[in-house]
């Protein structure tokens, strides 16, 4: 019997036991993750890591209470010892009428979704796509301290099933190759910068099979990291003030995470979000329409049901400025009286134009372009944020010099309302498919 | 568990050190939320990582199983990293390293049932919300973990030890007329079930409700550059992110810190020690051994404005031909040991905060924070802070709130003008981050740095 058998067989077994043992009803996750990184480190291999995950978590409701338990023991004897530690002390806590299954009519009921590539890159390929991705910059810019290549692949299984049917199974790759450069500043400086590709198959690093390690996308990907690095070198600080901001789409999703978090079902139930009696009113500019496409098979972040087994569908969320919904797994929404949508976002899209970073950086005339958010945070419910930035002054449409050490301070939801223009740019590394944005009237603080 | 034939199997392939990082955890939460105790967690988990280190390189793999079979498969795997020469022996005897007991347990864990457990967080509610009558939500989180670890290495040491980690946390919820704010406090320890008294839960119930009902009347402030005097204790978050991370000596040893080639030089004024310490006792940030057999010190980065030593694990120490400082650390047998912080602080100086502040004629106090960031290459750092005061001609004026603070590590460690004598270590429940998480604490007297950019409002 292979691991995912074994898995589904002890699932069944703990869903049985545990309804023997009293719970009323019960949830199993079963996870299992296979995952490799090789590290090459300028010319030499520098990290091999290899991890094999198998992980049950046990949702347990019983006498109108709740608890959860979590393990990596699979056997019969360990499970049994667990369910009643846990369900002891499920029987001391406040009774939660809140917490239930996924009613049959939202659950998920589909086939397994199997998203998963069949053939895993053997390991000599592996290292010839490090080292030609390292191979590609060495030697080419004596500024270069290091250059660092990791390559990772991923399969994830992922089975749930609950006492009342529920039966969901899907199975995934993913696969990577991170870049970074440090090179020499000036003073002690040692400005580092990176670059990534990756998606659900080894085409997505430009292989045509997985014998073969030709791919020039892998040498590119450190070329750009190099050429980053370089290109923040003598950064500069410039006058405090509000300005034309243009936040490259991998960064843009710093400045989403407020906004999404402020649409979950545990911030708005606890009254810890900015975005509280928002549903139906303008909380952004109408530039903004953002869009929850979760079966979008050839992206990360695609899923058919959520972390409860709940159906996931498209959504707009928010829909020319307008909030059309918020995040509510069942337990937030009993307790909101609201219906159920789903636990958190999948596959969120950014609608824009057709521009990318230069194009837009053309149009704005004098500003500043923001690369990369160097800490920071928002206060979850005001909406007040304040963030470190790094990037490039623009004049007359064209980068100028890089700036570092700057901050960027407001308000969300007044930031989002002075969104003027969104690109088409968005990478597709990311289950946010954030674009590059153009925001106005942004304050930073500088000289 | 045959602790020689793993570590054969790591250095089949040859390899400088190898070693074999076994661990059982077991943690239990319950939580509050809307006045009542109704969720509980629990986790049981274990396996063993192997790791073989040749030169700075590193192969590492872990299993979850006890069976010989998947161990031994783990230790090839990890043995991959080496592909020539000769491997060390491995001793026909292990010897138990002698480890001090920083962290012992009165009452271990698992003898206290949710039932013991839940009063103290109903009290914890209860004297949130009588506390302060705008007080509108409160959660209360508490949660204890228990891991037992038993470590071999290719030198022929060997050490087995448990270590407790229990933390409380409140975050509140206020209204007034139409506006909220929230706050958070904590505390962790390495204890045991002891680390429950009355007297903690009326010290964070009062604590959260002030800082809480502190944000109604502050502002972002107006932002610029301007001398800023970072109060006593979680103002330690300076010096996490400003040098701390920069001195951590995989990326010294690659070159790629800021501080690689400042190693006995100045780099802050004199009178400056900053530490890194494992010994405190019961701290949040204490170990006894470190996740790959050196026993945990106190270790000086910064004498007297000298930068001293960087923060070592087995690999940089061996490249610096230098003694490991005990900061080999990992997050669990799933992750590989890199150099990470303990508790580290600036001891105390000889001013005091009142004179800190009076020297100020425009600029910022602030004492409460939330999170920060560095890049380690070019020194940037940043901290958030939740509240604090403007100072106006020497005087605390405008509360304020929600600002990101950014210097540079080697340019703000020399604009450090004034060290109070004040050290407090901060035992909240601070976690670093650096692609795993591991447990830390850090302190500071107050200090007053002369320039810094500070975020907020035209």
């Amino acid at each position: 019997m292979n691991e995912k058998n074994l898995l589904q067989e002890m699932c069944k077994y703990t869903v049985q036991s545990a309804l023997n043992k009293g719970a009323s009803a019960v949830r199993i996750t079963a996870i299992r993750e296979v995952s490799n990184e090789f590290t090459v480190l300028n010319d030499s291999l520098e990290k091999i890591q290899s991890a094999t995950d198998s992980v049950i978590q046990i949702h347990l409701f019983a006498d109108g209470r709740y608890g959860t338990c979590t393990t990596n023991k699979k056997d019969s004897a360990g499970i049994d010892r667990l369910l009643d530690h846990t369900l002891t002390s499920v029987r001391l806590l406040a009774k939660d009428p809140f917490r239930k299954l996924v009613p049959a009519k939202v659950r998920y009921e589909g086939s397994p979704i199997q998203i998963a590539f069949q053939g895993p890159l053997k390991t000599e390929t592996k290292k010839e796509l490090l080292f030609s991705c390292t191979n590609a910059v060495l030697g080419k810019n004596p500024a270069l301290i290091n250059v660092s290549a990791t390559l990772a692949d991923r399969r994830r299984w992922i089975h749930i099933e609950d006492s009342s049917g529920l039966d969901c199974t899907s199975d995934e790759t993913w696969y990577s190759i991170f870049a970074e450069c440090s090179v020499k500043g000036s003073d002690h400086t040692r400005p580092s910068d990176w670059d990534v590709i990756g998606g659900i198959t080894p085409a997505a690093l430009g292989l045509e099979d997985c014998s073969t390690p030709h791919s020039s996308l892998v040498g590119e990907c450190a070329v750009k990291a190099l050429k980053r690095a370089l290109d923040k070198r003598n950064p500069q600080k410039i006058s405090s003030g509000r300005y034309l901001v243009l936040v490259e789409n991998r960064a843009a999703s710093t400045l989403l995470a407020p906004i999404i978090q402020a649409l979950s079902g545990a911030s708005l139930q606890q009254k810890n979000s900015f975005l509280l009696n928002q549903l139906g009113q303008r909380i952004a500019s109408p530039v903004l329409t953002l869009t929850d496409d979760p079966h979008r098979k050839e992206l990360p972040g695609c899923r058919f049901f959520d972390n409860e087994g709940l159906a996931t569908k498209k959504r707009t969320v928010i829909d020319a400025g307008i909030l059309n919904t918020f995040y509510l797994d069942t337990y937030y929404a009993g307790k909101m009286k609201m219906p159920c949508t789903v636990s958190s976002p999948s596959v969120l899209t950014l609608t824009g134009t057709e521009d990318n970073l230069l194009s837009l950086a053309g149009q704005m005339n004098n500003g500043l372009v923001v690369t990369g958010f160097n800490g920071g945070n928002c206060n979850p419910v005001t909406g007040d944020f304040s963030y470190g930035i790094e990037g490039f002054y623009v004049e007359n449409g064209q980068f100028s010099f890089p700036v570092n050490e700057m901050v960027m301070t407001g308000n969300m939801t007044e930031l989002w309302n002075h969104l003027i223009m969104a690109g088409n740019d968005a990478l597709t590394t990311s289950s946010w498919l954030t674009p590059s944005l153009l925001f106005e009237h942004v304050e930073l603080a500088g000289l | 568990m045959d602790s020689k034939k793993l570590l054969q199997l790591a250095l089949r392939k040859g390899g400088d050190y190898a070693d074999l990082f076994c661990e059982q955890s077991f943690s239990n939460s319950i939580v509050l939320k809307d006045g009542e105790v109704n969720t509980a967690g629990v986790l049981h988990e274990g396996g063993i990582g192997v790791r073989v280190v040749k030169g700075q390189n590193t192969g590492y793999a872990y299993t979850e199983s006890a069976l010989p079979a998947d161990r031994e498969k783990a230790a090839i795997t990890a043995s991959y990293i080496a592909d020539k020469g000769g491997a060390v022996e491995v001793p026909s005897h292990f010897t138990t390293l002698p480890l001090p007991n920083r962290y012992p347990v009165l009452t271990p864990w698992e003898n206290l049932s949710a039932r013991e457990k839940m009063p103290f967080l109903y009290d914890l509610n209860e004297r949130t919300f009588g506390a302060d009558k705008r007080v509108c939500k409160v959660i209360a989180q508490l949660a204890d973990s228990t891991s037992t670890i038993e470590f071999y290495n290719s030198m022929g040491d060997h050490f087995t030890e448990v270590r407790p980690l229990a933390s409380l946390r409140i975050t509140c919820i206020m209204e007034r007329n139409g506006q909220r704010e929230a706050a958070s406090v904590s505390r962790s320890f390495r204890m045991g079930a002891e680390f429950l008294t009355q007297e903690l839960v009326c010290e964070l119930a009062q604590e959260v409700t002030e800082k809480t009902a502190f944000l109604f009347d502050a502002k972002q402030p107006k932002g610029g550059v301007m001398p800023v005097v970072m109060s006593a204790g979680s103002s330690g978050i300076l010096l996490h992110e400003a040098i701390g991370h920069a001195f951590e000596a995989d990326f010294v040893r690659k070159n790629e810190s800021i501080f690689s080639d400042q190693m006995g030089k100045r780099i802050c004024k004199e009178g400056i020690h900053i530490v890194d310490d494992g010994t405190l006792p019961a701290s949040r940030g204490a170990l006894n051994v470190d996740d790959e057999g050196v026993l945990a010190q106190k270790t000086y980065m910064v004498t007297d404005g000298i930068l001293t030593s960087f923060l070592h694990d087995r690999i940089s120490a061996r490249f610096f031909n230098t003694t490991p400082t005990g900061n080999g650390r990992r997050e669990s047998f799933r992750y590989m040991p890199i150099p990470r912080m303990r508790a580290t602080y600036m001891e105390n100086g000889s001013d005091s905060q009142e004179s800190l502040i009076a020297s100020v004629k425009k600029g910022l106090f602030v004492d409460t924070f939330s999170n920060g960031q560095v890049q380690i290459g070019a020194g940037d750092f940043t901290f958030f802070v939740k509240s604090g005061y403007l100072i106006e001609n020497g005087k605390l004026t405008q509360p304020i709130k929600d600002t990101n603070i950014i210097g540079n590590g080697p340019q703000t460690l020399s604009e450090i003008t004034g060290v109070a004598n004040n050290l407090i270590i901060d035992n909240g429940a601070w976690t670093c981050g650096k692609g795993q998480s591991c447990p830390v604490s850090c302190g500071m007297p107050s200090v007053l740095i002369s320039s810094l950019t500070v975020g907020g409002r035209l």
